[in-house]
């Protein structure tokens, strides 16, 4: 019998593959919404969801690199507290479906649900004239890398006791710079298109994406 | 260490460049794909010079890694102990550490004596294989002399110190010196050549009288 699946990839050609779904999802999320009605907020909020879902699945390979983050974060300057702590929420627990579920869930759930909820709170100086400022939610995410890596450690506490936390938390600072870097990454690519998608379905505020430069 | 500062030195000149560059919006887009291909890329080796930066020393007693490193907790270490006078140059004032690709890293200058360890091996099942990659990982300064008789090898020199260098060793043999092998805390019952290491041993060499 012919085994037409035994075929085994390096982790590059793994990663290739798992870079051309996500560019798949992204395409194929970028085409459906243009079918939506504008003011479908909550099928955005599915779709962000499956795009963010995905590229946490499929990005795992990278330390700490996924657009979850950045994903949530505009989704609370966009879309307010409430929302964003749903996708949050729902991205973790489906996401770790894949990648393992356990306490940590409820930590990357309240990590990443804090993340839109400081974007939501923020939303007003994450704008210029009415417009995304990408540098300013990069300059954010940066922020938001370490808020959701510490609120995360936290989970450590179930394992060992608070005078190790501080240690913990040092010890884990390089992937933290990871993280905040894949923030700036996604945030730089994608916060204008997304913004763009958000304002258009927004029944909460008008956030009207154009082109913002760059403030030095 | 140096590494380190290269590092962070490399990704400064990195943004600078990317930063000074007119390409309006998209100067971002280019910065943060140069960032993150860069921190990829060179992340093993940042991760690796900040674990050894902001490492500890293991202070449970009851553990055989007690005193060293804790990113060696489940490697291999070898140690060599040496009476504070004694000590090889550049290794006295405590005990110095030294990861297995050749980096010294923190020096315990609290420790009772004075020395090195080298560990972070792996997957070593015997003494003098650990031992010689120990040596040949400190560039020679714990090069060793040894004698083989029939019950086995005995060291007699340990970066040129000999025992009797650090203790009276009189022809009548009333007292004496020699370099003595101990396995994780307990002396050894059987000679370099022929211990069977564990994943997690500590090998330590030290100067015993009688």
């Amino acid at each position: 019998m012919l085994d037409a699946h035994a075929v085994t990839l390096s982790p590059a050609e793994t990663f290739i593959l798992n870079v051309s779904l996500l560019v798949i999802i992204g395409w194929s999320m970028w085409k459906a919404e243009k079918t939506l009605t504008p003011g479908n907020d909550a099928m955005v909020l599915v779709l962000l969801g499956a795009f963010a879902v995905s590229g946490r699945v499929l990005l795992d390979p990278l330390p700490n690199i996924q657009p979850v983050t950045a994903i949530v974060l505009l989704a609370g300057v966009h879309y307010g507290a409430a929302r964003s702590t749903v996708l949050a929420t729902t991205i973790a627990l489906i996401s770790n479906i894949f990648l393992g579920h356990g306490i940590w869930t409820l930590y990357q759930a309240a990590g990443w649900s804090l993340v839109g909820i400081a974007g939501s709170l923020l939303s007003d100086r994450m704008t210029l004239s009415g417009s995304i400022s990408v540098s300013r939610v990069a300059a954010f995410s940066v922020a938001a890398a370490f808020l959701f890596d510490w609120v995360v450690s936290l989970s450590a506490l179930h394992s060992f006791g608070a005078e190790m936390l501080p240690v913990y938390i040092i010890s884990g600072i390089p992937f933290d710079i990871l993280h905040a870097s894949g923030n700036v990454f996604f945030v730089a690519w994608l916060s204008n298109p997304i913004s763009e998608i958000m304002s258009r379905h927004n029944t909460r505020r008008t956030v009207v994406r154009e082109t913002v430069a760059l403030r030095s | 260490m140096s590494d380190l500062v290269a590092l962070i030195a490399l990704f400064v000149i990195i943004t600078i460049v990317g930063a000074s560059g007119r390409y309006g919006e998209n100067r971002l887009k280019s910065l943060s794909v140069a960032w993150v291909l860069f921190l990829l890329i060179t992340f093993p080796t940042l991760s690796t010079e900040w674990a050894r930066m902001t490492s500890e020393l293991v202070d449970d007693d009851e553990d055989s890694h007690y005193g060293l490193p804790d990113i060696w907790e489940g490697k291999q270490v070898v140690c060599f102990n040496f009476p504070e006078e004694n000590a090889p140059e550049g290794y006295g004032g405590g005990r110095h550490h030294i990861d297995s690709d050749g980096t010294k890293f923190l020096t315990d200058s609290d420790w009772n004596g004075s020395g090195a360890c080298i560990g972070g091996f792996s997957d070593f099942e015997n003494g003098i294989e650990l031992m010689d990659e120990a040596v040949m990982v400190s560039g020679g300064d714990f090069a060793y002399n040894s004698t083989q008789f029939s019950f086995g090898m005995q060291i007699d020199s340990i970066g040129w110190i000999e025992p009797c260098d650090a203790a009276p060793c009189p022809e009548d043999f009333s007292s004496g010196a020699y370099w003595g092998l101990y396995h994780n805390g307990q002396m050894a019952l059987v000679g370099i050549s022929d211990l069977p290491l564990e994943d997690d041993s500590v090998v330590t060499w030290k100067i015993e009288t009688w």
